[in-house]
């Protein structure tokens, strides 16, 4: 630099020196004049700065720099959302709107999930207890029924490092069925891949559910790693939430590690807390099998039982009423008996109509058939049939009764058929063998006995031996006269006959007698 | 814990899977490999007092139909080069290979592996051929088990020594 004294010298003696300066300085006096004059001028420094801003960035892409440059980001981000928000709502709207849109798909999906699960509990046991404990704890259904329906429980949960596919963290119960996680991981990545490469998907579209029988699994996805778990069972919607959120938790805590991480997972140890804490579920998963077949046995077996019994009683109602039915025909059938009338009334079988006395008893017939008798009323008017074995019946009937009246009679000590009452003897003879007749007819067999009797006079010994003689006698007299011998019984005395207690002779008159008593006709 | 990835890459039959087999002991069926088009194994080894977990991909075989799936490759830390001895070819394929590996992942350790050494009577594959290359190479027998830990492990060293290097202070 010239100094004051210089400055007084004369110019002719600083020429030389002049010229030497300019001789050796001069280049870098203009260098040092025009580096000057940038560095004074702010346009042409920021020109220079800008010309090697990418290129210092990117050698300095450390944690320092991103460290420094956050609360500038920051507050630029601030002021251009303030000043012009829209600019930033364009910018963000390709993210949000399909984040957005997918966040809402996510939530019906829950909601149809939640209701067709209520649906499936609508009817069962299980929903009225549901409705007694809604009741007993004044808490509102539907949440007793998110409280209680969604039986699931996750095994185990993978921290994946995205590009990779190394795992990071693992955590699982202690029921679960661990094979080796970091394989599993391994595996899970190279699936991804797969599906990715098979079909064609959108860019950020991504494997989120994965299920075979009751194990599923729930996949979220962060910008550095995969958080991933086994559920059993089935997992509410909510639970790709949680996921997510604990995923994003630890893509924030660890955002460094996991952008520069060279395969050292001992730095992950700290996130096993919140892994574990993904180990969450409610109830057991085989319950819910087991009570889902219970209240389908409920549902569709209550009223399959209702419709097979309700089959069954009416099969078994038409068969009695058959049986009924068929024993009303029989009754029709029946000879002697005219069926007018059958009818059910509550639950009592009416039948009426005309019946011979000779004809079967419906009572009897009812208990031959196996029908209660306390289900009928019978009404029947007698009547006289004309069926020809009827008749032949009623004729036998006459017959027997006519037979039955005659008598012979004896003086007193006697046993000899009188003279006067021979003349009956034809006569009781073409009786009997009419009746054997008509009896045969019919297909009977009769047998008829001749009663000797005697009055109450004399000795027991004696009337005795009258009664045998005169039963003898007359039966005698009757095989004289073609009556078979073996349809005829003399019967010594009549023993079922009251003793003859006649004081009078003409009384003791009837008391000294033959008669006669049919045995196989009613 | 230390993991790395490492991929098994190289013509379709040149051993792959066998020299894996040799290594470890699978839990997953090989079937995957024709299916998914990779097969994952694990093998924890410890090298100079240091452990190191290998996750190996198994990857299916190129061959004129199929291609490698790049996909599979992403997040390697490594990758190993099987060679056929017995076929020239296989080593070309390798060396094919290892320049569309290094254009995907850019330069990552690897080793060469020229298999089948129980038939080296047969081998096409000259010494001076695979030296020219320039790469680490180990001689394996996946049949006879010669070479096989001795492979993995010095990869698993080299891996290790990668590793100690990015982790320096400094870089």
């Amino acid at each position: 630099m010239p100094t004051d004294g210089a400055a007084k010298r004369p110019a002719a003696d600083d020429q030389p020196l002049a010229e030497l300066r300019a001789i050796l300085l001069g280049p870098d006096r203009a260098a040092w004049e025009s580096m000057r004059q940038r560095l004074d001028n702010p346009s042409r420094r920021a020109e220079d700065v800008a010309s090697v801003l990418a290129e210092a960035v990117r050698l300095r892409s450390d944690a320092k720099l991103r460290r420094a440059l956050q609360p500038l980001l920051e507050e630029a981000l601030q002021l251009s959302v303030q000043s012009n928000p829209r600019m930033l709502a364009d910018a963000l709207f390709p993210i949000f709107g399909k984040a957005i849109r997918k966040a809402i798909t996510a939530e019906l999906d829950g909601m149809l999930q939640s209701l067709s699960h209520t649906l499936e509990q609508r009817f069962s046991w299980r929903s009225l207890r549901w409705r007694w404990e809604s009741i007993r704890t004044g808490k509102p259904y539907a949440e007793i029924v998110l409280l209680r329906s969604l039986l699931y429980r996750v095994e185990q949960v993978f921290l994946i490092h995205r590009k990779t596919g190394l795992l990071l963290q693992h955590a699982a119960t202690d029921a679960a069925e661990t094979k080796d996680p970091e394989m599993v991981s391994g595996m899970l990545t190279a699936i991804q891949d797969f599906v990715r490469d098979s079909v064609s998907v959108a860019e950020g579209e991504n494997l989120e559910t994965v299920r075979m029988g009751d194990i599923g699994m729930v996949l979220t996805y962060g910008p550095d790693a995969i958080l991933s778990g086994f559920v059993r069972g089935v997992a509410p919607r909510n639970l790709s939430r949680v996921f997510q959120d604990t995923l994003d938790t630890i893509e924030r805590e660890k955002a460094e590690a996991l952008h520069s991480f060279t395969g050292e997972t001992s730095e992950f140890d700290s996130c096993r807390p919140r892994l574990e804490a993904c180990l969450a579920g409610q109830g057991k998963p085989g319950e819910r099998k087991a009570t889902s077949r219970m209240a389908g046995a409920l549902l569709f077996g209550l009223p399959a039982l209702v419709i097979i019994a309700l089959a069954g009683w009416w099969i078994y109602s038409a068969a009695v009423e058959r049986r009924w039915s068929n024993f009303a025909h029989r009754l029709s059938s029946e000879p002697g008996i005219v069926l007018t009338s059958f009818e059910k009334r509550g639950g009592t079988h009416y039948l009426a109509g005309l019946r011979d006395p000779l004809a079967a008893d419906p009572a009897a017939l009812l208990y031959a058939e196996g029908l209660p008798s306390d289900k009928v009323t019978f009404h029947f008017e007698e009547y006289h049939s004309l069926q020809p074995s009827f008749a032949a019946q009623r004729r036998l009937v006459e017959l027997k009764e006519e037979l039955q009246r005659r008598a012979f009679r004896f003086p007193t000590g006697s046993s000899a058929i009188p003279p006067e009452q021979r003349f009956l003897l034809d006569d009781v003879a073409a009786q009997i063998l009419s009746l054997i007749k008509a009896a045969s007819a019919l297909g009977r067999t009769i047998q008829i006995e001749v009663r000797g009797n005697h009055d109450p006079a004399g000795t027991e010994q004696l009337n005795s031996m009258l009664a045998r003689s005169r039963a003898q006698n007359v039966e005698a007299a009757l095989i004289s006269l073609g009556v078979p011998a073996a349809r005829l019984a003399a019967v010594p005395e009549d023993k079922e006959r009251e003793t003859c207690a006649a004081v009078k002779e003409e009384e003791r008159l009837f008391c000294r007698s033959a008669s006669f008593r049919v045995i196989g006709v009613p | 814990m230390l993991k790395k990835k490492i991929c098994m890459v190289g013509q379709f039959g040149v051993g792959k899977t066998s020299l894996v087999r040799r290594f470890v002991d699978s839990i997953f069926d090989e079937r995957y490999l024709t299916t998914i088009g990779v097969k994952i194994d694990r093998k924890d080894v410890s090298v100079d007092g240091k452990s190191l977990t290998l996750m190996l991909w198994d990857l299916a075989g190129e061959d004129d139909l199929a291609q490698l799936n790049v996909s599979h490759l992403r997040g390697a830390s490594g990758y190993i080069l099987v060679a056929d001895g017995c076929r020239a070819s296989t080593l070309e394929k390798a060396a094919e290979l290892q320049q569309r590996i290094t254009q995907t992942l850019g330069p990552i350790p690897f080793v060469l592996v020229v298999n089948k050494a129980d038939l080296r009577d047969q081998w096409e594959v000259q010494s001076s051929q695979v030296a020219q290359y320039g790469w680490p190479t180990f001689e394996t027998s996946a049949k006879a088990g010669s070479g096989v830990e001795e492979m993995f492990l010095g990869l698993a060293a080299i891996l290790i020594r990668s590793h100690a290097a990015s982790e320096a202070p400094g870089q």
